[in-house]
């Protein structure tokens, strides 16, 4: 493609135009708040999370994109990469509190229903009753 | 054409999907962690394949259910269903612990039914006046509300304006990438062919409001809800007579706050919820289980549905995130809002006066059967509904148009918006921002482009300088020294 100045385009049509004056307010919103929180305290505190709850988030989110960047798109089947995945996270949320009450092995049936459930019932739904393709 | 559009609702396939779609819109809309703008998003998927008039239905009963729905378990669990039942929680579980659980249902859904009607009323008066008002807007005049929108929506939504501006900006940004849509240029796409065809809206926002849920519901561990036993939860006809005063009041700060761009529902509710507090003779009940306080919580929510598809219809504008979503499944279905709504196809805005009558009839009904059947389900475990939520948005990011990389797009878009969430920034002017960028865009070029550069048209134009004046003002009015001083000249006045 030639570029936009050989084909003599109407100079207030350039695509950078908006993009840069976003670009301009976004810094200068950005300075604004820089020289408030250096003259100011922090307004809304900023609540660090317990090592517990980082370490649940830290799960969520390996879980979750294993499932969306690994598992699903790359042929696995989705009803087998959505059981693997519902499976997973529902036992391993679940293992603290099945654990301390001696309940694993029901906690692992517990998950292994619900994701057969999960995957039959999302896959019959979506694909066979609202014909709608799934990855 | 009300009649009309009724009379193809009364078909029973019809009143079927009605009812599907408000108890599925009113369970998701309990459960906490799920909102109704991802209850629509998720639908939108679900009805991919139907006829538009079905889907479209199907999505507002949805989302009126799930507004509604929230105030479930705000009254029994003191935590909102959806962000516009937080006000709610106050007095609604203020009751519950008075072991008036039933009476703060059956005020909810006398509240809901009242402030979806009051809505439905000036849905169906204002949105041919502002259409007709919009055929007259040109380029100058769709510049402003889009810089408006976003301007308004940071103001109001969150606790910080300047964060708020800053992730409306940013999404004005994020809508830029992709092709250019005046010259087909590729911007910020790194001669990447996916990146060529920019963010697609539904993966931005099940990402943003689905998958960045997921992640915030999951970090906290919640341990089950204990709920007692509750007494009546039928509507009284008395209550509608005795609190008609707050009904009103509340039904229209709802509803006008719906008609502004981004702002949403719960901003009407805490609206609707202070004016109520002012205007009462007991304000000191407030918080304690008042009547008046969670009438005006639930009306002025509910009331907002109906606004904030004003705009949506008439300029094409979303008033609420699940009306962004909602504006986004009626062009994907073929339906394009806009000022030609009531030129090309004047009918679909009386079929969605009539779907959203249908709607409220759906939450009396369900509101009053579903009761018992919900409060089992709002003691399903977290750990087991958050991961099928994830299934769910994956399936909805990637069924619109197939494309693995709309996946990749849901879960980068769900990381940001977790980061920005857990640093105060506000998703509603974000989303926003998204859906405006390209108006924002086409309309300053080609505006400048008629006046050969000149800026003078976009301040002098008088709708221009009116939305111009009004973001001018907005903006001056967080500068606290201008507001001190404002507020002590009125005061001495």
């Amino acid at each position: 493609m030639d570029r936009l100045e050989k084909m003599n385009i109407n100079p207030y049509t350039v695509p950078g135009l908006v993009p840069g004056l976003l670009g301009a307010g976004i810094l200068l919103l950005g300075l604004m708040l820089l020289v408030r929180s250096l003259r100011a305290p922090a307004r809304g505190a900023f609540d660090a999370r317990p090592p517990e709850a980082r370490g649940r988030l830290a799960l969520t989110l390996a879980l979750c994109l294993v499932y969306g960047a690994g598992l699903v798109g790359r042929g696995l089947p989705f009803c087998a990469a959505t059981f693997l995945f519902v499976f997973a996270a529902i036992a391993l949320l679940q293992w603290p509190e099945r654990r301390a009450g001696g309940q694993t092995a029901r906690g692992l049936a517990f998950a292994a229903v619900c994701a057969a459930g999960t995957a039959a019932g999302v896959t019959l739904v979506f694909q066979e009753l609202f014909l709608v393709r799934l990855p | 054409m009300l009649g009309g559009a009724l009379a193809k609702l009364a078909a029973p396939a019809t009143l079927g999907l009605i009812a599907a779609s408000c108890l599925a819109g009113i369970v998701i809309g309990a459960l906490p962690g799920l909102t109704a703008t991802m209850g629509v998003a998720l639908l939108t998927t679900l009805t991919l394949k139907m006829p538009a008039s079905h889907a479209i239905l199907v999505l507002i009963c949805t989302y009126v259910g799930a507004i509604y729905g929230g105030s479930r378990s705000a009254i029994l669990l003191n935590i909102p269903g959806t962000p516009a039942n937080a006000a709610a929680c106050l007095d609604g579980h203020a009751l519950a612990c008075q072991g008036l659980a039933g009476r703060a249902m059956g005020i909810s859904t006398t509240g809901s039914v009242m402030g979806t009607l009051i809505g439905i009323f000036f849905l169906a008066l204002f949105t041919p006046a502002l259409g007709e008002v919009a055929l007259k807007f040109g380029a100058y005049e769709f510049f402003w509300p889009s810089l408006f929108g976003v301007v308004i929506s940071g103001n109001l939504t969150g606790n910080d304006p300047l964060k708020g501006w800053i992730a409306g900006f940013l999404g004005l940004f994020i809508a830029g990438i992709g092709t250019d849509p005046i010259h087909a240029y590729e911007r910020f796409s790194f001669d990447n062919r996916d990146l060529a065809g920019g963010f697609a809206l539904i993966p931005v926002l099940v990402g943003a409001f689905g998958f960045a849920e997921v992640l915030s519901a999951l970090a906290e561990k919640t341990a089950r809800p204990a709920i007692a036993s509750f007494d009546s939860f039928l509507p009284r006809l008395g209550d509608v007579l005795k609190y008609w005063k707050t009904i009103v009041r509340s039904g229209l700060i709802g509803t006008f706050v719906g008609i502004i761009p981004g702002v949403g529902e719960d901003v009407a509710s805490w609206s609707s919820y202070a004016a109520a507090r002012r205007a009462s003779k007991t304000p000191e009940e407030f918080g304690k289980g008042s009547v008046d306080g969670l009438m005006a919580a639930e009306t002025g929510d509910n009331a907002c549905v109906p606004g904030a598809i004003i705009p949506v219809l008439a300029l094409a504008i979303p008033g609420s995130a699940p009306a962004a979503m909602l504006m986004a499944a009626m062009i994907i279905h073929g339906v394009q809002p806009g000022p030609l709504i009531m030129v090309e196809n004047a009918q679909f805005v009386y079929d969605v006066v009539g779907m959203m009558l249908m709607a409220t009839l759906g939450i009396l009904v369900f509101g009053l059967v579903m009761v018992r059947p919900l409060i089992k389900i709002l003691q399903v475990p977290r750990e087991v509904i958050m991961p099928i939520v994830f299934v769910l948005c994956l399936v909805g990011a990637y069924s619109i148009a197939q494309r693995v990389f709309d996946i990749w797009v849901m879960l980068g878009f769900g990381v940001l918006g977790y980061l920005l969430r857990r640093h105060n920034y506000p998703m509603a002017p974000f989303v926003l921002g998204i859906v405006l960028g390209d108006l924002l865009d086409k309309n300053l070029r080609r505006g400048l482009v008629l006046s050969d550069g000149d800026l003078t048209p976009f301040f002098t134009r008088p709708i221009s300088a009116a939305l111009f004046a009004v973001c001018v003002l907005t903006v001056l009015l967080n500068i606290g020294a201008l507001r001190r001083g404002l507020g002590r000249l009125f005061a001495g006045a």
